[in-house]
């Protein structure tokens, strides 16, 4: 997985890129994490994710929580056929932000 | 079309992505699996997780999982073994639905893909033998 972080203004957008499994959720969380805390509203772009399993939903959750008990909001952009499809199987589309 | 073949991983979540990469490997063996193979990949995938997580949490080891991915009569069938702690089939649940937080979901998603998910009681030289099943 790599990332890329844009800011404007209070909106931060994380591009992320590439497969997110196990292996890359603590990366993942690292980079999210801190711009909920500061309270900045989180797009989480995810044109370029070509996998996702239960840990990368796993962040998507745990990112949508913290942000709510932060009064901010994380927004799911551009999400690829591949992680809709496992978002949609975990049922969480109702739950989760989508754009 | 009958096939069957096996790897051993390491156990480490490392390895989760050359499990991913074996199991597209055989997938493309037929068309048959063409549509159902993210699924599929993705039901392996997490059970492999559950045993670094669970088996091991998440520890270094020396120990490796073997995978058979096997097909016969139309049935698809993907084991895995290992000598971690040992599952108590009972225990394990899938996430409810109802309740939004992130544990469970794996076991929550191989239900959803897979037809029979089985743990195995007679094996031999594993401590745990699970059995993914499909047909086709």
């Amino acid at each position: 997985m790599t990332y890329k972080v844009t800011e404007e203004g209070n909106i931060a957008t994380v591009y992320l890129n590439g497969e997110i499994d196990m292996d890359v959720t603590e990366k993942a969380k690292e980079v999210i994490m801190p711009l909920i805390e500061a309270k900045k509203e989180v797009h989480l772009n995810l044109k370029d994710v070509e996998y996702m399993d239960s840990s990368g939903i796993s962040v998507l959750i745990e990112s949508h929580q913290q942000a709510t008990e932060n009064e901010t909001k994380v927004i799911l952009k551009e999400i690829s056929k591949s992680v809709l499809k496992v978002i949609m199987m975990a049922k969480l589309e109702q739950i989760l932000n989508l754009d | 079309m009958s096939f069957e073949i096996s790897q051993s991983f390491k156990i480490e979540s490392a390895s989760l992505k050359e499990v991913r990469v074996f199991a597209r490997e055989v997938f493309k063996k037929s068309t048959i699996f063409e549509k159902h193979t993210d699924d599929l990949v993705l039901a392996l995938a997490e059970a492999a997780q559950n045993i670094v997580k669970h088996g091991y949490n998440n520890q270094p080891t020396e120990d490796e999982m073997k995978i058979i991915i096997k097909f016969d009569s139309n049935i698809l069938s993907m084991e895995l073994m290992d000598k971690g702690k040992p599952v108590v089939p009972s225990n394990i649940k899938p996430r409810d639905l109802d309740d939004i937080k992130s544990g469970g979901l794996g076991t929550f998603f191989i239900g959803q893909i897979m037809d029979e998910v089985v743990f195995k009681t007679t094996k031999i030289n594993w401590v745990n033998h699970l059995i993914l099943t499909k047909a086709f």
